[in-house]
C-alpha cells in the first residue's frame, strides 16, 4: 500500500527524518518495503500565466508566448498544442531541472530567445498512468485559482516521500492514511489529529422522502446512506487530486474523487450512485437470481444467487462491496447522488470477487474485514468534504440499517503472565502505557492485572497472546534479550535410518557420484516415454501447473535419464548421478493418504558399461552388510532386454538395474549406452546389518586352486559360482572369478570362465587329501548341471 | 710363520679395496677365509710349530681373521649405501606431474546447506522428523489456525489431490504430528519438500523446500526464541553476523517475526546483494498460538513454545551467492561439481 509521508504529517507530526520514521515503523510492525521522492531531481519549476499567444514569424509550428510570472514576466517559446491565453501552467525556468534531470537554459528559436520552457506531467516527474493520454500528452494545465511564481515542488507535492508499506493479514484497519497515523502515533508515543465530519444534528429528515434501505442478508452488517444534491460535477481541487495521485489513484470527478479519498483516508469503501437512474425509491441488499449484469469498467459480468447484490428492489444495480453497475453509474447529468456506507462481510466479497476475477480496491479492503464502526464516520466524513468542495448540498437525514452492532471485545491481561512469556520484567504501569498508546481501554484490577477494552477496529486482538504481542512490538523486540532456553535436558540426533540415510550418500559422494535434486512431478506423456504402461496407482493432481506436471513421480528413473539428458546435450562427456527421494502411489482405501516410498536412484553416461554401475551398487550392499544378493536377468520394459537383472535379496526385491532400452534412449534423447538402477531405500535399509562383528584371524595358511572351466555361453556365470559355493563345503573360503574368455581355442557358443578357490581350515593345515575330493565333486556338479568342462 | 701371516693380512686387505661389486666381495672371502683359503690353509702349518710359538702365532692368526671379517663387512657396508646411491639418483621422477585421477562426487548444495542446518539444531537438543508431502488439509491448514476461508487454501495457491487432501504448503505439519504423538518436552527441525502453485522463474518454483522447527516446554519464553536463533544464525553465516526481529503476523503463532540478518556479502553496509538494506530476510517465527497447543491436547497454561519456519533453497541460495533458482533443479554437472 502506497502511503504519502505529508498526508500522513496532516495527523501526526513527524519531524524525523523519512528513512529513521521508515526505520521505526517497521520495528513496530509496519513494513515499510521502499521510501519514494516523488520527483526528486526537479528543481526551479514555477508556476506562470500565459498572457499573451503570438505565432512565431519564422516557425509555423511554434508559438511565442508572454508568460506572468507574478513577479516578472519572460517570453517562452513553445510547440505545445494545448496552451492557451489565460492558462497556468509549469514553467521550467532558467536553471531549473526536470524530472529526467535535464538543465533547461536560455535558447534561441529561430530568431526568438525563450527563457524556459514549459512542463508535462512527465517533465514534472508524475505518474504518467494516472492521467488521461488527453493531459499526459500536452502541457500540464494548473487549475484557476492557482498562485503564480509558486513553486511546483511544494505545490503539486513532487518533494513527498512515498512509503510503500507492507501490511500483514491481520492488520485490515491499516489499510488507510489514518490506520497507519495511529501506528505511527503509537510508535513515537505522539497525539494523533482528528477530522472534520459533518455535523450530525440535523434540523430535517428529508432523505425519507428520497430513499429507504433494506438489508436482505447476513453478509451486510451494516448500511449507512446519505443523499446528496450535485451542484455540478466538475475536477476535484488539487489538493484532492495530489493526494489521490500520491496514493496511485487516478483521479476522475469531484465525486468520485471523494469517495476514493475517503476510502484512502479512513479506509472504508464508498460507493455514489445516480439516484435517478436507480429509477426506485429504496435500495435493497440481498442475492438475485439475475445471471448477468455490466459493472462500471463496461464489462458483462456473470453473476449468481450466491453473490450479494445491492438492487433497487428489481435488479442489481452493484455488486456489493466489488463494483457497482454501469445502470447507475455518476455522469455529467447526474443531479442527485446517493452515497453509500456498507460494511460487507469479508468471506462473502472474497467469494464473489474470486468468481467474478474482479478485485478492487473495495474488494480487497472488504476481505480483509472492514470495521463496521467506521461506515457511520465515514458516510459524514464524505459528506463533509463533498459539501466544504462545493460539490454537493446536503439532503437532511441518515439512513443507517445496522442490525447487530458490533460487540466490544474484553480481554485480561496478567502482567505477570506477560512477564515469563515473553522473557522481560515490564511494570504494570509500563504494559498499560503502551496498550493506552494503541488507545486500548485500559484499567488496573490489582495483583498486576490490567482489564482491557480492545478497539472496535481492532478485530485481530482475541486472546493474551494478541495483547502480548502489542505489548511487546510498542516496546521494541529489539530491546528483547535473547537467552538459551532452560528445561529438560534433551538428547535429540538422528535416527538410524537417517543415518543409514546419510552414510548411503557419502558412500556414493565418495566413489565419484553427484547428487542431483529434481521434481515430483511428472505425466503421462512423461511415464509413457519410459515405454512402460501407465499404473492406476498414479497420484493426479486435481490443479497441476500443466499437464508436463499433472502426475506425482512413481519412479526417480524419468527424472534421472532428464539429468542425463540435460548433461549429454550440453556437451558433458560422462556423468555419474543419484538421488534419494520419494515417490506416490494411490491408496486403495479411500481414508487414507496416498503411500510414499523412498527410493535410490543411481545413474551413469560415458564410457562406462553396466558392470560400472553394478560395482557401485555391489559397494552399496556390502557397505549395508548385504552379501548374498543376487542379481536376476529380467526387469521393467524402460530397460535394455538383453542387458537388465531385478536385484533380491532371498525373496525380498531391492530394486532393478541395467542399461537404458534403446526405445527409451530415443525418446529421452539419451547417448547411446546409459545405465540406470533404482532401488528401494526402504528395503536397503530392512535388509542392513548394520553391527560389525569381530571374526578371529585365520592361523593357518590358505590353499588356492584355480579352475578354467568350459561351457555354454548363455548360462548365468551366477549359477556357476553357486554350485562352486554348495559343493565346496566349509573349507571353501572364497570364490574369485578372474577370467571370462571367448574366442581361439573356444568352440561358437561356448565361453571359459576362469575361478580361483581359496581353501582353508580354521584348525589345521590343508592337505591334498582333503581339497581333491572336494575339486572332483564340484566338477562332477558342473558337468551334471551346466554339461561344463574343465579345460585341461 | 708371523711374517708370512701379515703378508697375507695385507694382500687381502688390498684385494678388498679393489673391490666394486657386492657380488665379487665374496670371491675374496673365499679365498682367504673359505675352506680353501690361503689364511685356512696356512694355519693348518700351525702343527709345525713349536709349543712356545704355537699360543702365539694362533693369537696373531685369528687377530688377523677378525681384522679381514670386520673389513669385509666395512666393504659390503660401503658398497650397499653406494649401490643404494646409484638406484636413488636413477629413479629421479617429475614430481610436479599430475596425479592419478580418482572421481569424486558431491552432495547438491541444497542438500549440503540442510545437513549445516541440522548439525546446528542436533548439537541443540533437537530430533529430525519427517511427514507425508500428500498431507490431510486438517494437518496442512486447520490444526495451523489457518481460517477456513484463507486464500491460502484456494487453488491458485495450493495443489489438491482430493478435497480433504494436498500437496503440503509448508513442513508445519510434521509439527502437528509430533505435538499430537509425543508429550512435551519437544525440540524438533522438520525439513522436507514443499509445495505451492507458482510458476517457475529466477526466484520461485512450484516444487520448493523448507525447515521447521519446534520447541515446547515449561517456560520457554520469546527470549529463548530470539537467543536460540540469534545462535543459529551466527552458526550458519558467521560470528560476526547480527540479527534483527521485526513483527509479522502468522496464524499459528502470536506474537510473530521475522528475523534478518546482516548481509552476508557487504556485513550491513548495503550492497546489491541485500538490495542496499544491509539486511537478508531468513525466516518467520514465533510464539506457538494457543489455539494450536490446545487443538494438539497441549495446555497453553502449563506449556508454551516457539516455532520458526525457513525456504532452504532461498537460503542456499543466499549462502552460495547462486543467481538463478532454476539452477538448483536443472542438475547441468558444471554446476553440480563446483559444491565439493
Amino acid at each position: 500500500m502506497l502511503v504519502s509521508l505529508n498526508w500522513l504529517k496532516e495527523y501526526v507530526d513527524i519531524n524525523i527524518a523519512p528513512y529513521d520514521f521508515g526505520e521505526i515503523l517497521t520495528m513496530s510492525g509496519t513494513k515499510v518495503e521502499t521510501l519514494t521522492v516523488v520527483s526528486e531531481n526537479v528543481a526551479n519549476i514555477l508556476t506562470g500565466k500565459i498572457k499573451k499567444i503570438e505565432q512565431h514569424p519564422n516557425a509555423d509550428k511554434l508559438v511565442v508566448c508572454t508568460v506572468d510570472m507574478g513577479s516578472d514576466e519572460r517570453v517562452i517559446v513553445t510547440a505545445a498544442k494545448n496552451v492557451f491565453e489565460g492558462a497556468i501552467v509549469p514553467v521550467a525556468v532558467d536553471g531549473a531541472v526536470t524530472a529526467n534531470g535535464m538543465n533547461i537554459g536560455t535558447n534561441d528559436f529561430r530568431g526568438i530567445l525563450s527563457y524556459g520552457m514549459f512542463c508535462s506531467i512527465e517533465e514534472l516527474g508524475m505518474d504518467t498512468n494516472l492521467f488521461s493520454k488527453e493531459i499526459m500528452e500536452g502541457i500540464y494545465i494548473l487549475p484557476e485559482d492557482t498562485p503564480l511564481g509558486m513553486d511546483v515542488k511544494e505545490l503539486l507535492w513532487l518533494d513527498d516521500v512515498i512509503i510503500d508499506v507492507e501490511l500483514t493479514a491481520n492488520r485490515s484497519d491499516c489499510q488507510s492514511i489514518i490506520g497507519i497515523a495511529k501506528e505511527s502515533a503509537a510508535a513515537l508515543d505522539l497525539p494523533i489529529r482528528d477530522f472534520e465530519i459533518y455535523s450530525t444534528e440535523e434540523k430535517n429528515n428529508d432523505i425519507a422522502d428520497y430513499l429507504s434501505v433494506k438489508v436482505n442478508s447476513d453478509a451486510c452488517e451494516r448500511y449507512v446512506a446519505k443523499v446528496l444534491k450535485v451542484k455540478r460535477v466538475e475536477p476535484s481541487p488539487l489538493w484532492m487530486q495530489i493526494k489521490l495521485l500520491n496514493s496511485g489513484v487516478r483521479p476522475i470527478n469531484n465525486i468520485v474523487d471523494v469517495t476514493n479519498y475517503v476510502m484512502l483516508e479512513l479506509g472504508q469503501p464508498l460507493h455514489a450512485f445516480d439516484y435517478n437512474s436507480l429509477k426506485s425509491k429504496e435500495i435493497v441488499v440481498r442475492t438475485t437470481d439475475d445471471k448477468k449484469m455490466i459493472t462500471l469498467d463496461d464489462k458483462e459480468r456473470e453473476i449468481n444467487a450466491s453473490m450479494l447484490m445491492i438492487t433497487n428492489g428489481s435488479v442489481p444495480v452493484a455488486i456489493a462491496g466489488v463494483m457497482g453497475g454501469v445502470n447507475s453509474e455518476i455522469t455529467d447529468q447526474t443531479s442527485l447522488v446517493v452515497l453509500e456506507s456498507a460494511c460487507f462481510y469479508k468471506n462473502s466479497v472474497r467469494l464473489t470477487s474470486k468468481q467474478l476475477g474482479l478485485r478492487t480496491e473495495a474488494s480487497a479492503r472488504f476481505e480483509k474485514g472492514v470495521d463496521p464502526e467506521l461506515a457511520g464516520v465515514a458516510a459524514l466524513r464524505a459528506t463533509y468534504l463533498l459539501e466544504k468542495i462545493g460539490a454537493c448540498e446536503v439532503v437532511g437525514g441518515l439512513i443507517d440499517v445496522y442490525p447487530q452492532p458490533v460487540k466490544t471485545t474484553k480481554l485480561t491481561l496478567d502482567t505477570n503472565w506477560f512477564n515469563a512469556f515473553i522473557g522481560i520484567s515490564l511494570s504494570e504501569a509500563e504494559v498499560a502505557g503502551f496498550l493506552k498508546r494503541l488507545s486500548f481501554t485500559v484499567k488496573s484490577i490489582g495483583d498486576g492485572i490490567l482489564e482491557i477494552e480492545v478497539p472496535s477496529y481492532r478485530q485481530d486482538i482475541e486472546v493474551r497472546e494478541d495483547l502480548a504481542e502489542e505489548v511487546a512490538r510498542m516496546f521494541g523486540y529489539d530491546n528483547i534479550p535473547g537467552t538459551i532456553m532452560g528445561g529438560e535436558t534433551m538428547t535429540g540426533g538422528k535416527t538410524p535410518i537417517q543415518k543409514y540415510e546419510d552414510a548411503l550418500k557419502n558412500v556414493l559422494v565418495g566413489q565419484g557420484y553427484f547428487e542431483t535434486l529434481t521434481s515430483s512431478f511428472t505425466s503421462e506423456k512423461r511415464l509413457s516415454a519410459l515405454n512402460t504402461s501407465l499404473s492406476e496407482e498414479l497420484v493426479r493432481l486435481v490443479n497441476p501447473l500443466g499437464e508436463e506436471n499433472s502426475i506425482m513421480r512413481n519412479t526417480l528413473i524419468g527424472h534421472q535419464l532428464e539429468v542425463i539428458s540435460l548433461n549429454y546435450n550440453r556437451k558433458n562427456p560422462s556423468g555419474h548421478f543419484f538421488e534419494i527421494a520419494n515417490t506416490y502411489f494411490a491408496s486403495a482405501a479411500p481414508e487414507e493418504l496416498p503411500v510414499e516410498e523412498k527410493k535410490l536412484v543411481i545413474s551413469t553416461y560415458g564410457n562406462d558399461d553396466y558392470f560400472e554401475l553394478k560395482g557401485m551398487v555391489e559397494i552399496l550392499l556390502t557397505y549395508s552388510g548385504i552379501d548374498n544378493a543376487s542379481f536376476v536377468a529380467g526387469g521393467s520394459d524402460i530397460l535394455h532386454p538383453g542387458r537388465k537383472a531385478t536385484i533380491y535379496l532371498e525373496d525380498v526385491k531391492l530394486g532393478e538395474i541395467g542399461e537404458v532400452h534403446p526405445a527409451v534412449v530415443k525418446n529421452y534423447d539419451l547417448p547411446k549406452r546409459c545405465y540406470v538402477c533404482e532401488l528401494s531405500f526402504k528395503a536397503l535399509y530392512e535388509c542392513c546389518v548394520t553391527d560389525k562383528k569381530f571374526v578371529d584371524l585365520p592361523r593357518f595358511p590358505a590353499s588356492n586352486r584355480d579352475l578354467a572351466i568350459l561351457l555354454k555361453s548363455e548360462i548365468p556365470a551366477a549359477s556357476v559360482e553357486n554350485t562352486i559355493r554348495i559343493n565346496g563345503g566349509d573349507i571353501l573360503e572364497s570364490i574369485e572369478l578372474f577370467d571370462v574368455y571367448t574366442g581361439e581355442q573356444i568352440p561358437d557358443g561356448y565361453k571359459s570362465l576362469a575361478y580361483a578357490l581359496n581353501f582353508r581350515h580354521f584348525e589345521r593345515t590343508l592337505n591334498d587329501d582333503d581339497i581333491n575330493p572336494v575339486i572332483e565333486k564340484i566338477l562332477e556338479e558342473l558337468k551334471s548341471s551346466f554339461d561344463a568342462q574343465l579345460r585341461e | 710363520m708371523e711374517q708370512e701371516l701379515k703378508q697375507l693380512r695385507d694382500q687381502c686387505l688390498a684385494d678388498l679395496n679393489e673391490v666394486e661389486e657386492l657380488k665379487t666381495l665374496d670371491n675374496v672371502r673365499i679365498k682367504y677365509l673359505g675352506k680353501k683359503g690361503a689364511l685356512t690353509i696356512a694355519l693348518k702349518g700351525m702343527g709345525k710349530l713349536s709349543n712356545e710359538e704355537r699360543p702365539i702365532i694362533g693369537k696373531l692368526a685369528n687377530e688377523i681373521r677378525e681384522e679381514i671379517e670386520k673389513n669385509i663387512i666395512q666393504q659390503k657396508q660401503a658398497l650397499e649405501k653406494k649401490a643404494m646411491e646409484a638406484q636413488i639418483s636413477q629413479e629421479v621422477i617429475d614430481v610436479s606431474l599430475p596425479g592419478k585421477t580418482h572421481r569424486v562426487g558431491n552432495l547438491h548444495p541444497l542438500n549440503t546447506t540442510i545437513n549445516e542446518l541440522k548439525e546446528i539444531f542436533l548439537g541443540m537438543g533437537f530430533t529430525i522428523e519427517e511427514g507425508p508431502e500428500i498431507e490431510w488439509t486438517k494437518y496442512n491448514f486447520d490444526y495451523l489456525n489457518v481460517p477456513k476461508e484463507h486464500s491460502a487454501r484456494d487453488l491458485q495457491d495450493t495443489f489438491y489431490y482430493k478435497d480433504d487432501i494436498v500437496l503440503r504448503t509448508q513442513t508445519s505439519p510434521v509439527q502437528v504430528r509430533v505435538m499430537q504423538d509425543r508429550k512435551p518436552p519437544l525440540r524438533m527441525i522438520s525439513p522436507g519438500r514443499v509445495y505451492r502453485t507458482d510458476e517457475v522463474d529466477a526466484t520461485h518454483s512450484p516444487v520448493f523446500h523448507q525447515m521447521e522447527g519446534l520447541v515446547i516446554d515449561k517456560g520457554i519464553t520469546m527470549a529463548d526464541l530470539k537467543g536460540t536463533l540469534d545462535l543459529f544464525a551466527k552458526k550458519l553465516f558467521g560470528e560476526q553476523t547480527k540479527t534483527k526481529f521485526r513483527p509479522h503476523q502468522f496464524y499459528f503463532t502470536e506474537p510473530s517475526a521475522e528475523m534478518d540478518v546482516t548481509c552476508y556479502k557487504c556485513g550491513g553496509v548495503g550492497c546489491k546483494v541485500c538490495s542496499n538494506t544491509g539486511w537478508i530476510e531468513v525466516l518467520g517465527c514465533g510464539m506457538v498460538h494457543p489455539n494450536v497447543l490446545k487443538d494438539c491436547g497441549i495446555d497453553p497454561d502449563v506449556y508454551s513454545g516457539f516455532a520458526f519456519g525457513m525456504g532452504l533453497d532461498r537460503i542456499t541460495i543466499i549462502k552460495y551467492g547462486i543467481t538463478d533458482l532454476r539452477l538448483l533443479f536443472e542438475n547441468d554437472l558444471r554446476f553440480l561439481s563446483q559444491f565439493k
